[in-house]
């Protein structure tokens, strides 16, 4: 039997800023319906790679492809469309806007059908119902974790195949950090594929099915968090 | 008489709002201040020009031929000088738009002249309000002006070219994974100030002369009053833009009108040292 195609692939990608890589040979495939982790000490590469893969930083070397889409050459809004979803760490929501203007923006220039954007609304109102009792509210009148969830609601406008996470839960509290893990179990159990990147390390092994060790822009190890914590020393890995 | 300087103030602010407006949204999308704002109203007046004086058309008529003109004359300077620097600094922008500033300006001049100019419309009688005196081309600049900032505020708020300015303006790399094409929103942009620059030419064109320098008349107001406002706020821009043509106008009942432009610069002075944002613009917090 055939394994299925992965929903997101890179194949050799190298990136970087300037003159030099800051990622380099990074070889991936993410299976549908997983939730897939990146951990790595801090400038080991994991925002830049998150970027790349939403189209926001170039790629120079290698392939990326989203099932049989290649993204390589595509622009970022154009990822969106093929199912891309990106949230990033911060300046994630429109704070000008309010929730209501921040959800229609989301898919105004998707070049979707009207009936079809109203129905995902629904479901993402249905999702989100935080959100979904302020929609007058200024986004920028948000506290951090309303902020994070309105972010996700707007990725989620999109009704992306694979949602990428850039460190969901920085600057939050515990509780807010549980809460938003919780809702990315709740997003994965309805069968949406998961990207996160996470300098929460304990999280990222808790919710992850696979996780990828980023060490200097290089994959120090890819395995499951049972492995990791079971044959690993992590502290031996971040620091190389 | 203080009632009538504030009233022909109002009136003047009107002018300078429109561009004004262009300005800011120029400035609030591709993030450098167009230069060439003064030379695009100069352009919109003489397309304006050739349409009511050379075709015989009505001024309206005119008027509306010379923002479909200057709109595709903005998006295609854009698509030549401007896109092929988008990556560069907000100087190189400024000072690749003082290079199309003097272009259009010059051309303007070769194509037609330095004679000054001005439109074939019936003069008309000023008519009284309350001891006010009001030309037609006043009420026409207020009610064409106030039209035109009208059909911003829809476009801005209520619809969906609107919202995609105002995130690419707010954020242009959130915008981007949220679906939103930076360079198709520029091109609307420039559609958009386009036609407001086109109808300032016009507005301008029926206060003063048409001369290859009428818009050398007001880039300096412009940039004030979009500064006054807060740069990337087309609504401060309005504020500003009105502020000015008042502060401008009541001035000249002190002082000689030559001085006036220094009153408003005055004005500005003070403001920003005491509200560097601007009226209506917010706080920039460098992280």
């Amino acid at each position: 039997m055939t394994p299925p195609l992965p929903v997101l692939s890179t194949a050799g990608v190298a990136a970087g800023y300037g003159a030099g890589d800051i990622i380099r040979d990074i070889t991936i495939d993410v299976t549908p319906g997983e939730v897939f982790t990146v951990i790595g000490p801090n400038g080991s590469g994991k925002s830049t790679l998150i970027k790349v893969l939403a189209g926001l930083v170039r790629t120079r070397v290698g392939e990326i492809r989203l099932g049989a889409i290649r993204l390589t050459h595509l622009s970022a809004p154009q990822r969106v469309s093929t199912g891309v979803a990106y949230v990033p760490q911060e300046f994630n929501v429109f704070p000008n806007m309010t929730i209501g203007e921040n959800l229609k923006v989301s898919t105004e220039f998707l070049g979707r059908e009207q009936q079809a954007t109203l129905e995902q609304r629904e479901r993402v109102l249905a999702m989100f119902p935080e959100v979904a009792k302020r929609l007058k509210l200024r986004a920028g009148l948000l506290s951090g974790g309303q902020r994070q969830m309105l972010a996700f609601a707007c990725a989620m406008m999109a009704a992306p195949k694979v949602l990428l996470l850039d460190e969901p839960s920085a600057g939050l509290s515990p509780k807010l950090v549980g809460e938003i893990f919780d809702k990315i179990e709740t997003l994965n159990a309805s069968g949406l594929t998961v990207f996160i990147i996470e300098q929460n390390v304990k999280e990222a092994l808790r919710i992850g099915d696979r996780v990828m060790v980023l060490v200097n822009g290089s994959i120090r190890l890819m395995a499951t968090p049972g492995e990791i914590t079971a044959k690993h020393d992590l502290h031996k890995l971040f620091l190389g | 008489m203080i009632a009538q300087v504030v009233l022909n103030g109002f009136v003047t602010g009107m002018i300078i709002a429109l561009p004004a407006i262009a300005l800011t949204l120029t400035y609030g999308i591709l993030k450098f201040p167009n230069f060439a704002i003064g030379a695009m109203l100069t352009v919109g007046a003489y397309f304006a020009y050739i349409a009511n004086a050379w075709l015989h058309l009505p001024l309206v008529w005119a008027a509306v031929l010379a923002a479909v003109a200057l709109a595709i004359t903005s998006v295609g300077v854009d698509r030549l000088v401007f896109q092929p620097l988008r990556e560069r600094t907000a100087i190189t922008l400024l000072v690749a738009s003082m290079g199309v500033s003097f272009v259009l300006e010059n051309v303007a001049r070769f194509v037609l002249g330095n004679s000054a100019r001005s439109f074939e419309v019936a003069i008309a009688r000023p008519q009284r309000y309350f001891e006010l005196r009001v030309n037609m081309e006043q009420i026409y600049t207020a009610a064409t002006a106030l039209s035109a900032m009208l059909a911003i505020y829809i476009i801005l708020r209520h619809t969906a070219l609107g919202r995609a300015m105002r995130a690419v303006s707010d954020n242009p790399a959130l915008a981007a994974v949220r679906g939103i094409d930076r360079e198709r929103i520029a091109r609307w942009m420039w559609v958009i100030a386009g036609v407001l620059t086109a109808i300032a030419g016009v507005l301008a064109g029926l206060d003063r002369a048409i001369d290859p320098l009428l818009g050398w008349n007001y880039v300096v107001t412009v940039f004030a009053a979009a500064i006054l406002g807060g740069l990337g706020n087309p609504f401060g821009a309005v504020l500003g833009a009105l502020t000015l043509g008042v502060v401008e106008e009541t001035s000249t009942l002190l002082i000689p009108p030559n001085y006036r432009q220094v009153v408003s610069f005055c004005a500005i002075a003070f403001l920003l040292l005491a509200r560097p944002q601007g009226l209506l613009g917010s706080v920039r917090v460098k992280r």
